[in-house]
């Protein structure tokens, strides 16, 4: 009844999206098979291109991707090469072509620090942006797409790199909330493949899933059994791909078309040289020769001549790159490359037959290439969003991902210490204890930081953590408790609490290159400025979907789960439930919020107990050593105990 | 030092000793993360995805100590509330001292030359070695006479296991070029 309120027309329906860096895909199932959405001119590979005008008007995909040859600077692309990233990282500053931005936004830092001004921003249409931003606009433009075939969308899934780390993630999760999506998952792009091959063929095995799109390169190891997608091993390059490719091609190209190397070619010379590069590397796919005509700077052109023996000599280097990964994915997942039943291909520039051979000579086998190794990954993100919306066939599917660089914090000294080594299956978790080193230390800052290299410098730093309010004692008393949880979507949350007073400490995450929540929250405001939604209308929408979302949850928990209620929880529930039907009846966000908190408050020893059933149940009362065949002859640790008195 | 989230042997529910199957210790993971895995929770009340949460990091924390023979014996050994962690367990043997840092100036030399094929024969050695520790601490924790020689064995067990990691770097070192 409730759902019929809110519900007028259609029912929302999940879909999983590849935010590709070249190219985006958006898909959902259809008649129990996932498929791509396709928009009014017969495409489903958006580019991932976003054109600001003027006057605000914001243009995506193909379009913009044409009005970047014209207005290279409001134009922007590859922009997932930039998530997370600081304004001083290399990288970025491998990417030149952007007027990129040094200050935040305007807004003064309060800390002085200068923390803020790492994130990257650039102009463009006379607007500053961050990538979050320019990412949200693609994603609008997906979500668009999925709407004029299912009129509503319901909750997506966003599929990132492996080897994406927690400030990547966290900016693409920023970005699909900015959007106006319900992120329900991130999910890693290997994993999406695999599922998509894995119910396919319906084959259990050993995996590998080698992944060249256009920005990142992915390898992952992983094993299919039943359903259960278990990751055993990723490794990769966040910055290596087809664009690579291009670039090496399109500076080639240079050669003829700009022959004076004494001064920079101009930027809309070098973007025709990349649309040329790229043309050429596609032609070459299926030809052994290409020619191009390319214009000369100060008038002309010129026609040259490419053979894919040519290319595959300019590329070689690029994809060796990715043995080095591969070999050292197999090394972790503890494998031999012998053992791997099959090899699937994703990306776009694993269509490049040098990389096909390369990957066959590698694995020694035939990879696998049935399912367009564009699509793949978005089909796969549907399966997993259509799982998660509850609404599939597919109930025994699970996928256990890996923490893809390992976690540490930077230790006195400098170097990194880690708490979560790489490859650890997530969710995960680690505690660690720190005390105070002077009398009457009230506060303590901890540095996060991820990679594998010895020195925290060296490593990416993910946020710094102030614990204050330490109650002054002598040094080294002081007990620090810290916990680290990485989610199923790899995203890092911390929590402190003070062991001698018990007190849990209140943990300030300052993301030394992501945005806060506050800022998140400040582009959505303006966001109206752009006249696209009303903040207040779309904050109700949100906690009447959270509040229904429970309320249904409840009531279906009621049924099955009667027997476990204690005392007058069931009547406390029954109010609180009837509290929250009438905050709904009064349209009231904050309301709404208030009463779901109760109601949430109200279930939870409840829900503790429902979920030790579960527990039970899974384990049907087995007890492991059941499944021992030597019990009866080795003595376990409690005869020790028991003859030792316990120690 | 991280310290353990729980008592693995308790949250997967097994009789602690140190001679597992591995096997049915990751079938017993398996059904228990299937249980409580947060997407099984995704369309849940907040509390719950969040307890969902907490319990599945439980559960591949325990296993994931469990499934190492070096945190499992500091698990075991803690329980019979021996002096665990590296600062407080009794001094290697010089001899075993002696041993590995002949056996880390081979490896040092073999890494320098890039010679792939003697890394792997160092290391192959080395994890027969560690075999036959693991053996050796599987005897200690199961008869109460040489309940003194677990420390020493999980010692030990580190030095072989901080080799293998250092071969291991090596190799990628090599292969890299």
């Amino acid at each position: 009844m409730l759902l019929e309120i809110f519900d007028p027309k259609a029912a929302p329906r999940p879909i999983g999206i590849d935010l590709g860096t070249t190219n985006s895909i958006v898909a959902r199932i259809r008649d129990d098979r996932p498929a791509v959405i396709v928009d009014c001119n017969g495409t489903w590979l958006v580019p991932s291109a976003v054109h600001f005008e003027k006057n605000g008007k914001v243009m995506v995909g193909t379009d913009a991707l044409r009005l970047a040859a014209v207005d290279a600077q409001g134009t922007i692309v590859s922009v997932k090469r930039l998530m997370g990233r600081g304004a001083d990282d290399p990288e970025t500053k491998r990417l030149g072509t952007f007027d990129f931005v040094n200050v935040s936004g305007g807004t003064p830092d309060p800390e002085g620090d200068g923390e803020n001004a790492k994130t990257v921003r650039f102009r463009a249409g006379g607007r500053t942006l961050t990538p979050v931003e320019v990412s949200a606009e693609i994603l609008k433009a997906l979500r668009k797409m999925a709407e004029d075939e299912l009129q509503r969308v319901g909750g997506a899934v966003i599929t990132v790199p492996a080897y994406f780390d927690d400030a990547q993630r966290q900016a693409t999760k920023d970005a699909g909330k900015l959007a106006g999506l319900d992120v329900l998952r991130l999910l890693n792009e290997p994993t999406a493949a695999a599922l998509a091959y894995g119910l396919e063929k319906k084959q259990n095995g050993l995996f590998a899933v080698y992944d060249l799109g256009g920005g990142t390169f992915d390898i992952t190891i992983l094993s299919l059994d039943d359903g259960v997608f278990e990751v055993k091993s990723t490794g990769g390059d966040s910055a290596l791909g087809g664009d690579d490719m291009d670039r090496l091609l399109a500076a080639k190209l240079l050669e003829v078309m700009h022959a004076d190397t004494k001064t920079q070619a101009p930027v809309e010379l070098v973007r025709l040289a990349l649309d040329s590069a790229r043309k050429v590397k596609h032609a070459l796919t299926d030809a052994a020769e290409v020619d191009v005509v390319v214009p000369i700077k100060g008038g002309g052109e010129k026609s040259v001549r490419v053979t894919r023996d040519e290319f595959d000599a300019l590329i070689r280097p690029l994809v060796e790159r990715t043995g080095v990964s591969c070999r050292r994915a197999i090394r972790d997942a503890k494998i031999e490359a012998r053992e791997l039943d099959g090899v699937i291909l994703v990306g776009g520039s694993t269509r490049v037959p040098f990389v096909k051979r390369y990957v066959a000579d590698l694995f020694g086998k035939e990879p696998l290439g049935d399912i367009d190794p564009e699509q793949v990954v978005a089909l796969g993100a549907a399966i997993q969003a259509n799982v998660l919306a509850g609404s599939g066939s597919t109930d025994d599917v699970l996928l256990l991902d890996v923490l893809p660089l390992s976690l540490g914090i930077e230790t006195m000294g400098g170097v990194a210490e880690k708490i979560l080594p790489r490859n650890t299956t997530i969710p995960a978790g680690a505690k660690q204890t720190f005390t105070t080193y002077a009398d009457n230390q009230t506060g303590f800052e901890l540095h996060v930081v991820q990679g594998e290299r010895e020195l925290a410098v060296d490593c990416r730093s993910l946020a710094k953590f102030t614990l204050k309010g330490i109650p002054p004692m002598p040094a080294g008393l002081a007990r620090l408790e810290v916990t680290f949880e990485v989610d199923a979507d790899g995203l890092l949350n911390v929590r402190a609490k003070e062991l001698t007073t018990g007190v849990e400490q209140h943990v300030e995450v300052k993301p030394s290159y992501g945005l806060t929540d506050e800022e998140v929250e400040n582009m959505l405001m303006a966001a109206l400025d752009y006249g696209e939604t009303d903040l207040a209308a779309r904050r109700l929408i949100e906690e009447r979907v959270e509040a229904e979302r429970v309320i249904l949850a409840t009531e279906k928990a009621l049924i099955a789960d009667a027997d476990l209620l204690q005392g007058n929880e069931r009547s406390d529930i029954e109010m609180r439930l009837a509290d929250t039907h009438a905050a709904i009846a009064r349209q009231n966000a904050s309301q709404i919020h208030a009463a779901v908190e109760l109601l949430d408050d109200a279930t939870k020893a409840w829900a503790g107990r429902r979920m030790d059933r579960a527990v039970a149940r899974a384990i049907g009362g087995k007890n492991l050593n059941e499944v021992e065949t030597d019990v009866a002859a080795a003595r376990g640790v409690e005869a020790h105990l028991h003859e030792h008195g316990g120690g | 030092m991280t310290t353990p989230l729980t008592d693995p042997f308790a949250t997967l529910e097994i009789e602690p000793r140190f001679d597992i199957d591995v096997t049915a210790l990751d079938a017993r993971r398996k059904e228990l993360v299937r249980a409580l895995h947060p997407d099984r929770f995704a369309s849940s009340p907040a509390n719950e995805r969040r307890m969902a949460l907490g319990r599945s990091i439980e559960v591949n924390e325990a296993f994931r100590a469990l499934r190492d023979p070096i945190k499992r014996a500091e698990a075991l050994a803690r329980k019979l509330d021996l002096p665990v962690g590296e600062t407080t367990e009794p001094k290697p043997d010089p001899e075993l001292l002696m041993e590995m840092m002949e056996a880390r100036e081979d490896l040092a030399a073999a890494g320098r030359a890039k010679d792939t094929a003697r890394l792997a024969t160092l290391a192959s050695q080395m994890r027969e070695r560690e075999k036959a520790t693991i053996e050796g601490l599987t005897q200690a924790f199961r008869d109460p006479s040489r309940k003194g020689t677990i420390l020493p064995k999980l010692g030990e067990l580190r030095y072989l296991r901080r080799f293998l990691d250092e071969a291991a770097a090596f190799q990628e070192l090599a292969e890299a070029g």
